[in-house]
């Protein structure tokens, strides 16, 4: 613990020190690394220090020493973030979390489960399967990430199309603010009526990326799991017919609780990894998830199926039995660790663009692929319109992640081109700081700033992240006009 | 202004409110801080959401900025100007065999999109389904600055920026005038029936454990004069089953006329909304109370609104009146609404009136009313 070199720094790591003790403060290379960035590992930094927090009271603790001692926070929970939104900084505290990881009650008659902000997302739907009940929002990582992320993130998963993101399924949340005069506070956003007095806080604090506060306790809503399921799974022999089946689906009258796309390479990567029964012949594949009341579930199987067949689909099967179901699901959970396995290194995009310009960015991310010379694999919520082109490259080749940047900017700004968003589900952290640039005017971007200056008027929380400063807008701007 | 403003005619009318807006910004600049009155515009529609808390006479006029902008039926999505009469696009919708996402009341026929936004006002369907504000994609508004600015967008999931587009919702116009809105559409339900049953009182407990059951095909719960009523939406067959199951009356209910305030039972002196936490119950008179969304939203007609607040604020919950006398609400969080009214308006040229009787009473300068718990 007393590795730490700043001797600026010692009074503020002595007070520190008096509330996380222990090993709840750690302090140098060898301690901090585990912590350096999130789950988009080509952005890594040491932090000043990481205090571990296991309860509200340590989190305003840490809020309020780095108010008195000008020292800025990051935040962050279980780190599975893609946008290293939760990397530290060089003369900043990690304000960890995860320790807190607590169901504290679960109301199944409410349907309501009010949670510390560690919980892994994961363990609330665990919690609440003897009743029936499960929390909707499902990200890849569920098994790992935290709901305190989900909240900061807005995290999606491949059940929204159905059932919302983050912020439709979160009643209230506990928030440390950083405002003005009342740094340290604790206050409730949200509640447990369906409506409240005053502007929509919680709203505003989802997505807001541990940028306008810190998270403490999140009551989260619950769902009745559905009485039936069904899964299908379509092959297609081109990404296009694929991409136009989806459109085609919803057009039919129907909102699959989830319709996810994976590509040939994407295929091969995750039947390679966990045997999920895909079909390596086809170049791209649906999994298609209805569920429901039985006979609207039946209804609309046969709507689908009628669809498929008559979008091009090469097969169309439909699980036969929970345990093929969960095979599938498993293969598409898997995927960025499946293509994880075939290249050093892989970054993920997340653009979201309107349902019937799919297949359209599907191709141009394969003619910008071949440009800078990387391999791209899609595994993605095609529901939604949420691509997530996995660019696959060696970080240890000089120029790798140069051209892995610049691929991931053409992409996202081919979406903005589009009608769509440089994100959907994962944030803008420092990857897609740039993009915003793009996606918003001056106007808009200074009415961001004043936002955050309102509320986190003493830049502790996150700061530099998410909104870009007009320096870097104008510089971004003039080296893209450069470009052509 | 030498254009004539057709109030029926689909009309672009941004530009020109913008600089109204810098107008009344300019106006303000010269002025002392404590100099009042200051100018200031009244934002509005047609005046139909009264009672819902927007303004009736609009100096700031959205009504005649109107039209659909964008509207692609298998994108589930439409974009329309704010002055547009919800009733034009609900027929437009119903052309293509959709409807909004969320159930959004209407009071009459000429209430606007951009007043459904404002006024944040969810229909029956808000327990069971989803939010107006979860139906919300993005929206274009007038800053106080008097800035054009959108945020949001037309796509399903979006995390780009901070969400200042679902913070209009339900912010009366205190933040910015909506110039339009991106709403997320649904297939238009394939059947809807109504079920009654004759329920005493205090039996409802009961009940809301059964149509827990009932989802996801339950999208009404009303409780009204000794008969609760059912809705029972989505694929025929489905709904029948149901039906059948159930027993009860199947008599019809006017749905509509609940989701727009427009039951007889609304016609009270006296009408104030309580909202509780889900299964609590408040003592009212019988004949007194309409009971929605599972026991969490109850209409009270001619009661004392003092005591109704008290007992709501006891149970969690918070009274909002809506025709006699007013109770005053203040959110958690005061400073936060004030730190982020100055960020979107620093001159508070936006409904003033409203933003202190609704979001910030100035009665207590240091913002400290009700704030949440310290450490």
């Amino acid at each position: 613990m007393t590795q730490c070199e700043d001797s600026s720094m010692q009074a503020f790591l002595a007070a520190l020190r008096s509330v996380f003790p222990g090993e709840r403060l750690l302090c140098g290379r060898e301690n901090t690394s585990p912590f350096e960035c999130d789950a988009l590992p080509v952005y890594c930094q040491e932090p000043l220090a990481v205090a571990l927090a296991h309860s509200e009271h340590d989190v305003v603790a840490a809020v309020r020493l780095c108010h008195e001692f000008g020292v800025p926070l990051v935040s962050r929970g279980a780190g599975t973030g893609l946008s290293a939104g939760a990397k530290p900084l060089a003369q900043g505290l990690l304000l960890v979390t995860a320790p807190m990881n607590r169901i504290l009650d679960l109301d199944p008659h409410a349907m309501t489960a009010r949670v510390q902000p560690g919980v892994i997302n994961q363990q609330i739907s665990t919690a609440a399967a003897p009743h029936g009940l499960y929390y909707a929002p499902d990200p890849s990582s569920q098994i790992a990430c935290s709901i305190g992320g989900n909240v900061a993130e807005n995290a999606g998963g491949v059940h929204c199309l159905k059932y919302g993101v983050t912020v439709q399924n979160v009643l209230s949340a506990r928030v440390v603010s950083a405002a003005a005069g009342h740094v340290g506070e604790v206050l409730t956003l949200g509640g447990d009526c369906l409506s409240q007095p005053g502007y929509d806080l919680l709203a505003l604090v989802h997505g807001s990326e541990g940028g306008l506060g810190v998270i403490t306790e999140v009551t989260v809503k619950l769902t009745p799991l559905p009485e039936k399921t069904h899964t299908l799974m379509a092959d297609f022999d081109s990404v296009r017919t694929a991409a136009d089946a989806v459109s085609a689906i919803v057009r039919a009258g129907v909102i699959p609780a989830a319709l996810e796309m994976m590509d040939k390479l994407a295929i091969s990567a995750t039947e390679a990894f966990c045997h999920a029964g895909y079909n390596l012949e086809a170049a791209a594949i649906l999994l298609i998830d209805l569920d429901g009341h039985p006979l609207e579930v039946d209804a609309e199987l046969a709507v689908v199926e009628q669809v498929l067949s008559a979008s091009g689909a090469v097969q169309v099967q439909l699980a036969t039995d929970t345990l093929q179901r969960a095979r599938w699901w498993k293969g598409r959970k898997s995927a960025f660790p499946a293509i994880g396995r075939l290249s050093p290194d892989y970054y993920c995009i997340d653009g979201t663009v309107p349902r019937h310009r799919i297949g359209e960015v599907l191709e141009a991310t394969a003619r910008f692929a071949d440009q800078y010379r990387l391999r791209v694999a899609n595994v993605f919520h095609a529901g939604d319109g949420n691509l997530h082109p996995i660019i696959m490259f060696d970080g240890s080749e000089p120029d790798a992640l140069e051209r892995t940047e610049k691929l991931a900017a053409d992409i996202l700004e081919y979406c903005i081109s589009v009608g769509g968003t440089i994100t959907g589900e994962h944030g803008v952290g420092i990857e897609k700081i740039n993009q915003m640039a793009v996606q918003f005017t001056d106007a808009e971007l200074e009415q961001f700033r004043a936002i955050k200056r309102a509320l986190d008027p003493f830049q502790l929380l996150n700061p530099d992240k998410q909104i870009p400063t007009l320096a870097r807008c104008q510089e971004y701007r003039a080296l893209r006009h450069a470009r052509g | 202004m030498d254009e004539i403003i057709n109030p029926s005619k689909d009309q672009d009318y941004s530009e020109r409110l913008a600089a109204q807006v810098r107008e009344c910004y300019s106006a303000n600049m010269g002025l002392e801080a404590a100099e009042i009155p200051r100018p200031h515009l009244v934002v509005g529609g047609n005046g139909s959401r009264v009672a819902l808390g927007l303004p009736g006479d609009a100096t700031l006029a959205i009504g005649a900025h109107r039209g659909v902008i964008d509207y692609q039926p298998e994108e589930l999505t439409l974009r329309a100007r704010a002055g547009t009469p919800l009733s034009e696009l609900e027929a437009l919708l119903i052309e293509h065999n959709q409807s909004f996402a969320a159930e959004i009341p209407q009071p009459c026929a000429t209430s606007t999109l951009g007043g459904a936004i404002a006024s944040g006002w969810d229909g029956p369907s808000r327990a069971f389904g989803m939010a107006l504000r979860d139906s919300l994609l993005g929206c274009r508004l007038i800053n106080g600055r008097g800035e054009i600015v959108n945020f949001g967008g037309q796509v399903m999931k979006n995390v780009a920026g901070y969400d200042l587009a679902r913070l209009q919702v339900g912010a009366l116009g205190t933040l910015g005038a909506i110039l339009d809105v991106t709403l997320r559409l649904q297939p238009r339900t394939e059947h809807m029936a109504s079920v009654s049953f004759e329920v005493p009182r205090d039996e409802l407990g009961r009940w809301w454990r059964r149509t827990r059951e009932l989802r996801p095909l339950l999208t009404g719960t009303c409780y009204l004069d000794g008969r609760l009523h059912l809705r029972i939406s989505g694929r025929a067959v489905a709904v029948q089953d149901l039906i059948t199951q159930l027993g009860g009356d199947t008599a019809d209910f006017d749905w509509a006329s609940l989701a727009n305030l427009q039951l007889p039972f609304f016609c009270g002196e006296r009408l104030a909304c309580v909202h509780l936490p889900r299964y609590a119950q408040i003592p009212v008179r019988a004949g007194q109370a309409l009971i929605e969304w599972e026991g969490a939203r109850v209409w009270v007609r001619d009661g004392d609104h003092h005591a109704l607040a008290r007992e709501a604020a006891d149970l969690g919950g918070f009274v909002q009146v809506l025709r006699g006398p007013v109770i005053s609400v203040q959110a958690d969080a005061p400073e936060w609404h004030r730190a982020l009214r100055d960020a979107l308006d620093p001159q508070g040229l936006f409904n003033p009136v409203l933003f202190r009787s609704r979001f910030y009473s100035s009665a207590d300068p240091s913002g400290r009313l009700g704030q949440g718990v310290g450490h």
